[in-house]
């Protein structure tokens, strides 16, 4: 605590030191270069600073315990997701499709055999994990099985490729606008507290975070897409309008956009309002007003930074989440996303598919979970994670 | 620390023997003191808890438009007369596929042009405009004419009608009913006066029939109208009757046949057309006969040229019977109004089976609201025993049981809901003993009691945690007092606020995911008869929001009061139980 005040102060006479110089371009470079300079030092010597703390020794214990426990539950839950998902009566409902190199494939990947009528059944469950683990580590084709709905034989971790990128621009998009946004929103309401602004917010807030998202996806494609009839109501597929960063595409994406937004925004600013508010009346900001600090300076360098620590878990965890999509906002705007193809798969009965996608979820929930854990400890070395008292 | 007490005691002493005039008996002493019993009741927790929340203004609004879609919720089903049709008739519950996708009316806004079941049209072409203008039934289609407009269409400025169409004037229609009904219909008309005339329900049977030849193929001396045009057609193309087309100009005939079959069905689709109508359309590339569009021929006038049937004595014709059955053509909203005997209006629209939007939303709620409080409860029972033992025993059972739950809560609740919706439907046995709808219901029970008792239990972990080790715990212990005791009647008991406050709060997120996952088609009620808020919501995007924006309107506005008022509600109560607690995440 008292290094960190230490640093602030220093930081402080750095910036206040008045500049003699006339602000010529050439200097105006060097000091923008210098800038840069102290910047990576400094930050390489957080980074040292770290790796040689006393407490770091347990941090990595702890973290390495964290994998271990991670690893294990994933097994679990992958065990009892393969029988669940196995026990399934797969329907090859092919239409034209030969039947035969279905059934040949899997009785290749042990999943079938063959009876002496010429007619196949399933493996006992058991054997059939066996052979999946022998495939997934002997490098045999196509481990995860085959689409027989979706695409006719292809492997799920295509598909899947194919459908990541929509989804992930759609919810970096959203990150990129909601983080700002409701971070500010939030550091407002916490400085207006208690007066009309902050009362008209909070409910605002309160109203946003209730509401489901399906229902501003729904206003916002009626009013938007069909009565002004100013953005197209449902998302064009990339290669059709020139990839996934043409101006075409974004346009066609910025309904789902939107209302992905307004839910995270409203959660970001009523946590940030919560947080700040508590710090905004803690001693230590008496303290940077009483040494002279303005009240904007006092706001954002110590209460603004402090009121981060729980809220940069929270948006690690949100960029760890990009990868997976919402079924329902990628249901209403046509997104073909992850989301969308999780859905597809489940309602097509695509159980080789719906097990891919779903073990991908799972995944990472865990990381997710483990990343925001153990960045509470990297963000605020006060908080040991793990410890036993 | 004997020695510190000892030390502590002797200043006192000695300086009550130092001032002995300040522990002198005084007079007051003499009576006996007693604390003075209390003149008002002591407050109970619930009392306290139920004063505070009186105070939270939002909350209690809150519960009363809780309680407002509660009631409705229960009275609609049973007060409305949609849903007291009968079940032979109507096996899936009340439905009109002539009323598909009614707008929303309400009588208080009749004539209005807001909820009254009108729609604006714009841009109405003149053939258009004369379809909607010509009408023999008893109600318009045009509740209001806002005159013409020039508009562009194609490439040329062409005159269009701006008008307000009722959708509830559904017009005639031409129906078979039995002979009761018949006799039904014929007295009503008799004692209202309104017998054979224009303002009858029973309207003179149109005769466009295509009866060109007798059935010995000799030409019909009076045939309908479909197979008049074939004259009026073969005259202006070939400039003779029909029946005088030579072999060599089949490509006329073949175009005259298809274009009187489809004026034919036009006729048979649209039973309130009664006039003559013309298949000849004016374009830039000169005058053509269409098979799609047809409009009025009109007299010097402006008015249609009727071609109801009459019989030989010059009446019109206003039923046909065959074996005891007649076939009627009917003004359909009067018609209704009497067979069932309430308007056919429908306070929230219709969707596309013609199904009330009012009376399934409040199917719909009630079944989302029951479903959210059952799991709930069966959660809190569930999460409260399990974070009970996992907090009081501690130690190595709560290690084990803390990764049972991460376990549990690691796999995603929609592959449970999918592989039990899947195999309970394919279990014949099941289906058979609890019906379509009921293995939809356990398998949403299944699905959300899996993971959803977690967060109880983990609540409730912590109240044990802080409570166990507290002094009249060990006092009730040493007492004697067995563990069952310790936890229901010690224990748990302070963790009621809290459990109120999480079952509340509960509710809202149950019926949100429920109407999500039945909104995506996860769980599709269609073939069971249930309706859910989110079957709702999944009727009203399949009908297209662009078209239909009713039929989203309404269930989207309930499940979002729901959600607002249970969270503020919840809030409000947690507010109430726990006063420390207030504001902690606004």
């Amino acid at each position: 605590m008292k290094s960190a005040l230490k640093m602030e102060l220093t930081n402080q006479n750095l910036q206040e030191t008045p500049n003699p110089e006339s602000p010529n371009p050439r200097n105006t470079f060097r000091r923008v270069v210098d800038f840069c300079k102290k910047g990576i030092i400094r930050v390489g010597k957080a980074i040292g600073h770290f790796f040689t703390r006393k407490d770091v020794k347990s941090t990595l214990a702890y973290i390495g315990k964290r994998l271990i426990l991670m690893v294990f539950t994933f097994l679990v839950i992958f065990f009892i997701c393969f029988v669940l998902v196995r026990l399934l009566p797969i329907s090859v409902d092919t239409g034209m499709k030969d039947q035969e190199v279905f059934y040949k494939q899997m009785v290749a990947q042990g999943r079938y055999v063959q009876n002496a009528d010429g007619s196949y059944s399933p493996m006992p469950i058991m054997q059939q994990l066996g052979n999946f683990i022998v495939n997934l580590f002997s490098g045999g084709s196509n481990p995860w099985g085959f689409s027989y709905h979706i695409e006719w034989l292809a492997s799920p971790d295509q598909i899947m490729a194919r459908q990541l990128p929509p989804t992930v621009l759609i919810n970096v998009y959203s990150m990129i606008i909601s983080i700002p946004l409701g971070l500010g929103l939030g550091t407002f309401m916490a400085l207006k507290k208690n007066k009309w602004e902050d009362h008209v917010l909070n409910v605002l807030v309160m109203l946003f975070i209730s509401v489901p998202s399906f229902i501003y996806a729904f206003l916002l494609q009626y009013l938007f897409g069909y009565v002004w009839n100013v953005l197209r109501p449902t998302a064009e597929s990339a290669n059709a309008v020139g990839g996934y960063f043409s101006g075409a595409y974004f346009a066609s994406i910025i309904l789902p956009i939107l209302s992905m937004t307004f839910g995270s925004i409203a959660g970001y600013a009523r946590y940030t309002r919560a947080e700040l508010t508590e710090v905004l009346t803690s001693d230590f900001m008496l303290l940077a007003r009483t040494k002279g600090l303005t009240r904007a300076q006092a706001t954002v360098r110590h209460a603004f930074r402090n009121s981060m620590v729980p809220i940069f878990p929270m948006i690690l965890g949100e960029v760890i989440s990009v990868l997976s999509g919402s079924m329902i906002i990628e249901n209403i705007f046509q997104v073909n996303g992850v989301g969308g193809l999780y859905l597809q798969s489940i309602q097509t009965r695509d159980f080789d598919v719906f097990q891919y996608v779903s073990m991908f979820y799972i995944l990472i929930g865990l990381v997710g979970t483990l990343v925001v854990d153990i960045s509470y400890g990297l963000v605020d070395p006060r908080i040991r994670m793990g410890s036993k008292k | 620390m004997e020695n510190e007490k000892q030390s502590n005691l002797v200043p006192a002493s000695s300086f009550a023997a130092n001032h002995p005039e300040l522990f002198q008996k005084s007079k007051r002493d003499d009576a006996a003191m007693h604390d003075q019993a209390f003149e008002t009741k002591p407050i109970s927790y619930f009392r306290g808890a139920m004063m505070r929340f009186a105070k939270n203004k939002a909350s209690i609004v809150a519960a009363v438009i809780i309680f407002i879609i509660i009631l409705y919720a229960i009275i609609v089903p049973f007060a409305s007369p949609k849903a007291h049709v009968d079940s032979v008739t109507y096996p899936n519950g009340f439905q009109d596929p002539y009323f598909s996708y009614a707008l929303p009316y309400n009588s208080l806004f009749k004539g209005t042009g807001f909820w009254d079941g009108t729609e604006t049209k714009n841009g109405i072409s003149d053939r258009a405009y004369d379809i909607y203008r010509f009408d023999d039934s008893n109600h318009s289609p045009i509740a209001q004419d806002y005159g013409t407009e020039p508009r562009l269409v194609g490439t040329t400025m062409q005159m269009t009608h701006n008008i307000r169409v009722d959708s509830y004037a559904v017009g005639n229609k031409v129906i078979t009913v039995n002979a009761a009904t018949y006799q039904k219909i014929v007295s009503y008309e008799q004692e209202k006066g309104i017998y054979h005339t224009s303002k009858g329900i029973m309207k003179p049977l149109v005769y466009y029939t295509d009866n060109y030849y007798n059935d010995d193929g000799t030409k019909n001396d009076n045939p309908g109208y479909c197979a008049q045009y074939r004259d009026i057609m073969a005259q202006d193309l070939a400039g003779v009757n029909y029946n005088e087309l030579t072999t060599a100009q089949t490509d006329i005939q073949m175009q005259i046949n298809n274009v009187v079959d489809a004026m034919q069905n036009y006729y048979n689709q649209n039973s309130s057309i009664f006039y003559k109508l013309d298949a000849k359309v004016t374009r830039l590339s000169g005058t053509v006969y269409t098979q799609n569009s047809f409009s009025a021929i009109k007299t010097a006038s402006d008015q249609p040229i009727e071609i109801y049937q009459k019989d030989s004595n010059g009446s019109y014709v206003y039923n046909r019977e065959f074996h005891d059955d007649y076939t009627i053509r009917v003004d359909y909203f009067d018609y209704f109004t009497l067979i069932h005997g309430f308007e056919p209006h429908y306070f929230f629209g219709a969707n596309a089976s013609g199904q009330d939007i009012f009376l399934r939303l409040a199917q719909g709620a009630r079944f989302s609201l029951l479903l959210g409080v059952g799991i709930s409860l069966i959660n809190i029972l569930i999460g409260v025993i399990w974070g009970s033992i996992s907090g009081y025993y501690g130690g190595t059972t709560d290690l084990i049981m803390e990764r049972v739950t991460d376990i549990i809560s690691g796999i995603p609740s929609i592959i449970i809901l999918t592989v039990c919706s899947i195999q309970f439907t394919n279990n014949i046995a099941l289906r058979q003993a609890i019906g379509t709808s009921g293995i939809y219901i356990l398998a949403f029970l299944v699905a959300f009691v899996y993971s959803g008792w977690i967060g109880v239990a983990g609540t409730t972990r912590m109240q044990f945690y802080r409570f166990k080790g507290q002094e009249y715990v060990l006092a009730s212990r040493t007492l004697g007092a067995k563990d069952r005791r310790l936890i229901f009647k010690h224990i748990l008991p302070n963790a009621i606020g809290t459990l109120v406050t999480s079952s509340v709060l509960m509710i809202p997120s149950v019926i949100f995911s429920e109407s999500s996952l039945s909104y995506l088609g996860i769980i599709n009620f269609t073939t069971s008869g249930l309706c859910s808020i989110g079957s709702l919501l999944n009727e009203g995007q399949a009908a297209g929001l662009k078209d239909h924006p009713h039929m989203l309107l309404f269930p989207c506005l309930v499940i979002a009061l729901l959600m607002i008022c249970f969270n503020l509600f919840g809030n409000g109560l947690r507010d109430a139980f726990n006063p420390s607690l207030r504001g902690s995440d606004n």
